[in-house]
C-alpha cells in the first residue's frame, strides 16, 4: 500500500463519509420503526443498511488502495461497544424491550461482529487478524526501557 | 416532529460545515478556492451528476406533476437519458478543450473559440438564470417543505434563510472542493432515501394506492396512457389539451430541454474542474442514465400514486408521521436535501464561474490568487443574499424566470457541438441560431407572454402551444438558422483557430468510431430509441403490453402497458448510453493531453483593440456626449 497524498486522503475521507450518511438515514428510520410497530425484520434491515454502509467503505478501502485508519477503527469499535452496553442495559432494566427486541438485536449484534471478523480473515488471513489485537504479546515485545 | 426534524437537518447541516472545513483546511493555494486545482476525484462528478440531475427536475415539483398527470408524464423520467446522452456527446470533449487550452469554463472556451464575446454575455445570462432564480426557486420549495412539515412551528422564511446561510457558510469555507463535496454528499443520500423510501412504502403501506387503483389523477387526465403524439391547442393558458399536457411531443421536447442541464455553465464547471478517467462515463452511464432514471421511473409512480390518495404532499408525510415521526422526518430530509443541491451547486458554480468569466477578466484583470479567492468569497454573499431574498420575497418571479433556464440553456447545443465535435457551425450561425431560438423559447414560455400581453396585445397562443415545450421550439428554429447560416460562411476568417482546436482534438484523442456500419448502428441505434421511447413511437406503449397487436384479446398484465414500456426503454436506454460512453470511447479518457494551444494570441494594444468592437462603439456613443 502506497501512502496517500494530501488530496487523496481528503477525498477519501469525504467519501467515507458520504457513504455512512447514507447508509446512516435509513438504518436510523428502520431502527426506530423497527423498535416501534415495525418489530424483528425492520430492526434486521436496519442492521442490513449499517453493513451496507460497511461494505462500502471497504469498496472505498479497496478503490485508494489503503485500509481502516486507526480512527475509523477507534470510532467504530466505541460505538459498537457502546450500542453493546446500551442493548444489555436496556435489556436488563426493561423486560418489555427485552421481550420485543431482544433476538432480532442479538441476531445483529453479533451478526456485524462475525462480518467484521470475516473481512478481517480475508483481508489479513487469520494469524494477522489476530495478532492486530494481540496486545499482551504487543505489551511482551516492547523492551523493559521502552516508554509508552 | 418539529425538534426531530430540526435535529436531523442539524445534523446533515454539521456534517456539510465539517466536510467544507477539512476542505477548506487542506487547499493548497488560495487560487484553489475557486477551482479546486482542477482536481476533484471522480466520485465527486459520479455522484453529484446523478443528484443535480434529480435537483434540477425538483423532486417535490416532479412527484407532484406525476400525481397530478398519472404515468404520461413518467415519459419525463426516461427523458433523464438524454441528459446522459449529451452529457455523453459533450463532457469529455469540453474538458478536453479546457486542458488544451488551460481555459476553466465553458464561457471562456466557447468565447475563445468562436470569438465572440456576445456569446460570453450569453452565457453569463444562463448562468444568472441558474444562480439566482433558478437555486431561489429550490430555496423556496425547501422552506415550504420545511414550514409544511413542522406545520408552521419553522416558519418559510426563517427556513429559507437559515438553509441559506449554512450553505453559505459551506461555500465561503471550503471553496469549490467544499461545495462538491456537500453536493456530492448529498446526492448520494438522495439517491439511497429514494430507494429506500421505494422498498419502505411497499413494505409498511397497507395497500399500495398504485397496486389497487393505480394513481388517482384528476378527471379528465387520463392516467396510464399518453394523450396522443401531438395535440393542436393553442397552449397552456389559452387552452388545455385533452386528456392531460404530456403528448409524446411534450414529453420529447422536454427530455431535450433537460439536456440544457448537461451543458450548462454549472455543471461544465463539474466536468472541467475534475480529474476523472473513466468517472465521466461511470457517472453517465451507471448513475445518471441508471440508478437516477431507473429510480425515478420505478419509484416515482409508487410514490406520487400514494400523495395523489392522500391529497397532497403534506397529507401524505402527515400519513408517513402516523407510522413513525422518523420515517416523515426521513422523506422530507429526501426533498428538502434534493432542494439543497440544487442551490449550493447552482449558486457555489455561478459564483465560481461568475468570479473567472466576469471579475478577473472585466472587472479587476490581474488579480493574484488571495484576492481572486476575496472576489469569490464576495461574489458566494451577493449570490447567496440574492437567492435568499428572491426566495423569500418574490417566490412567484423566481419560478416564472427559472421556467426560461432549461430551454435557454439547451439553446446552446449548436455552439457546444460546433466546440466539440462539427468544425464548420461557425460564429455567425451559431449567433444566428441563438437569437432566433431563445425568442422562440421566450415567446413560448409565461415569461414572454405575460410580458408581451401586458405591454402590447394578447398573442393567440399560450404556454408551450400545441403541446411542444418552449426548447423544441427553440431548438428546431435554432439549428434551422443556425445550419443555413454556417453553410454560407463555414470557411469564415475564424475557421483557422476552430481547426486549430479540432486538429489538436485529433491528435490528442482521437475519436474512435470503428467501422462504418458500428458507427451507424450506433447512431441509428439511438435515434430508433429516441423515436420509440420519448418521440411519436412512444404512443404505441399505451397499449402495446395490454392489447398485444396480433393477439386479439386483452392481456391483464397487473401493471398498465406504458409503465412496462417505459421500463424496457428505460434498460435500451442505458445500453445506448453504455455502448457510446465506454465501447465508443466518447466519455473515457485514455492520457491527458501532452501539449497546449493557444486559440486566441495575446492582444498587442498598440495596433489592436482591446475590447470588441461593438462594445467599444456602444461606450463611445454614451460618452461621447
Amino acid at each position: 500500500m502506497t501512502p496517500l497524498g494530501k488530496n487523496e486522503a481528503l477525498d477519501r475521507h469525504a467519501l467515507v463519509m458520504a457513504c455512512w450518511l447514507a447508509a446512516a438515514m435509513p438504518a436510523a428510520i428502520l431502527f426506530e420503526y423497527g423498535f416501534g410497530r415495525g418489530g424483528t425484520p425492520y430492526i434486521l434491515a436496519g442492521f442490513a443498511a449499517i453493513l451496507a454502509g460497511f461494505v462500502a467503505h471497504v469498496i472505498v478501502n479497496v478503490v485508494y488502495g489503503t485500509g481502516f485508519s486507526p480512527r475509523e477503527l477507534g470510532l467504530g469499535l466505541v460505538i459498537y461497544g457502546l450500542a453493546l452496553v446500551l442493548f444489555v442495559v436496556l435489556s436488563l432494566v426493561s423486560a418489555s424491550f427485552a421481550a420485543h427486541n431482544f433476538l432480532p438485536l442479538s441476531i445483529g449484534f453479533i451478526t456485524t461482529g462475525a462480518v467484521v471478523v470475516f473481512y478481517l480473515i480475508t483481508r489479513y488471513g487469520a494469524r494477522q487478524a489476530f495478532a492486530a489485537f494481540d496486545v499482551i504479546r504487543d505489551f511482551r515485545s516492547r523492551s523493559p526501557g521502552d516508554h509508552i | 416532529m418539529t425538534p426531530l426534524l430540526v435535529s436531523v437537518l442539524g445534523i446533515v447541516a454539521v456534517l456539510g460545515l465539517y466536510l467544507a472545513t477539512i476542505s477548506g483546511r487542506h487547499t493548497q493555494q488560495p487560487g484553489d478556492f475557486v477551482d479546486a486545482g482542477l482536481a476533484l476525484p471522480p466520485w465527486v462528478t459520479i455522484f453529484a451528476g446523478a443528484g443535480i440531475t434529480l435537483a434540477s427536475l425538483s423532486l417535490p415539483d416532479h412527484l407532484l406533476l406525476l400525481a397530478t398527470f398519472g404515468l404520461q408524464y413518467n415519459q419525463v423520467a426516461v427523458g433523464l437519458i438524454c441528459i446522459a446522452l449529451c452529457a455523453a456527446i459533450t463532457q469529455k470533449r469540453v474538458w478536453l478543450a479546457a486542458r488544451l487550452t488551460s481555459l476553466r469554463t465553458l464561457g471562456d472556451l466557447l468565447g475563445d473559440y468562436f470569438g465572440s464575446t456576445t456569446l460570453r454575455i450569453y452565457l453569463l445570462l444562463v448562468l444568472f438564470l441558474f444562480s439566482i432564480p433558478f437555486a431561489a426557486m429550490c430555496l423556496s420549495q425547501a422552506g415550504a417543505l420545511v414550514s409544511a412539515a413542522t406545520a408552521n412551528d419553522v416558519p418559510s422564511g426563517l427556513a429559507i434563510w437559515s438553509i441559506a446561510f449554512v450553505l453559505f457558510l459551506c461555500s465561503v469555507i471550503g471553496g469549490w472542493r467544499g461545495i462538491a463535496y456537500l453536493v456530492a454528499a448529498q446526492s448520494l443520500l438522495v439517491l439511497a432515501l429514494m430507494v429506500f423510501f421505494g422498498g419502505f412504502t411497499g413494505f409498511t403501506l397497507d395497500k399500495l394506492a398504485f397496486a389497487v387503483n393505480g394513481i388517482g389523477t384528476a378527471s379528465g387526465v387520463l392516467p396510464d396512457k399518453i394523450p396522443g403524439v401531438i395535440q393542436f391547442s393553442a397552449g397552456i393558458g389559452k387552452e388545455l389539451p385533452a386528456g392531460g399536457l404530456w403528448t409524446t411531443f411534450a414529453g420529447l421536447t422536454f427530455a431535450l430541454s433537460l439536456g440544457g442541464i448537461a451543458i450548462s455553465p454549472g455543471f461544465s464547471f463539474l466536468g472541467v474542474t475534475s480529474a476523472p478517467r473513466r468517472g465521466l462515463a461511470f457517472g453517465q452511464v451507471w448513475m445518471i442514465a441508471g440508478l437516477a432514471a431507473g429510480t425515478l421511473i420505478l419509484i416515482g409512480p409508487v410514490l406520487a400514486a400514494e400523495i395523489a390518495a392522500s391529497g397532497s404532499l403534506t397529507a401524505f408525510t402527515t400519513r408517513l408521521a402516523t407510522l413513525d415521526p422518523m420515517v416523515a422526518v426521513g422523506f422530507t430530509l429526501l426533498l428538502v436535501a434534493s432542494s439543497q443541491i440544487a442551490v449550493a451547486f447552482f449558486a457555489g458554480s455561478g459564483a465560481s464561474v461568475c468570479t473567472i468569466e466576469l471579475t478577473s477578466r472585466y472587472i479587476i484583470p490581474g488579480m493574484d490568487q488571495r484576492s481572486t479567492r476575496f472576489a469569490a468569497r464576495v461574489t458566494l454573499a451577493l449570490v447567496y443574499g440574492a437567492v435568499a431574498a428572491v426566495a423569500s420575497f418574490a417566490p412567484l418571479s423566481a419560478t416564472i424566470f427559472s421556467s426560461l433556464t432549461l430551454s435557454l440553456s439547451m439553446q446552446l447545443l449548436p455552439a457546444v457541438l460546433g466546440l466539440c465535435w462539427v468544425r464548420w457551425i461557425s460564429r455567425s450561425g451559431v449567433l444566428a441560431g441563438l437569437i432566433v431560438g431563445s425568442l422562440c423559447v421566450v415567446f413560448t414560455e409565461s415569461f414572454g407572454l405575460v410580458l408581451f400581453e401586458r405591454l402590447f396585445v394578447d398573442l393567440p397562443w399560450g404556454r408551450w402551444p400545441l403541446s411542444v415545450h418552449s426548447a423544441g421550439w427553440g431548438l428546431a428554429t435554432n439549428f434551422t438558422a443556425c445550419l443555413l447560416v454556417s453553410l454560407f460562411t463555414r470557411s469564415s476568417a475564424e475557421r483557422d483557430r476552430r481547426d486549430r482546436l479540432h486538429d489538436a482534438f485529433e491528435e490528442s484523442q482521437p475519436a474512435r468510431n470503428g467501422s462504418q456500419a458500428a458507427t451507424t448502428a450506433k447512431w441509428a441505434l439511438t435515434l430508433l430509441w429516441a423515436f420509440f421511447a420519448l418521440g411519436p413511437g412512444a404512443i404505441l406503449g399505451n397499449t402495446f403490453f395490454s392489447e398485444p397487436i396480433f393477439a386479439g384479446t386483452v392481456v391483464a398484465s397487473g401493471v398498465p402497458s406504458l409503465l412496462i414500456w417505459q421500463v424496457l426503454f428505460w434498460f435500451v436506454g442505458v445500453f445506448i448510453v453504455w455502448w457510446l460512453a465506454y465501447q465508443g470511447r466518447l466519455s473515457v479518457i485514455d492520457e491527458r493531453p501532452r501539449h497546449r494551444i493557444v486559440l486566441v494570441p495575446e492582444v498587442n494594444p498598440l495596433f489592436e483593440p482591446v475590447s470588441t468592437p461593438w462594445i467599444a462603439r456602444l461606450l463611445d456613443r454614451v460618452t461621447g456626449r
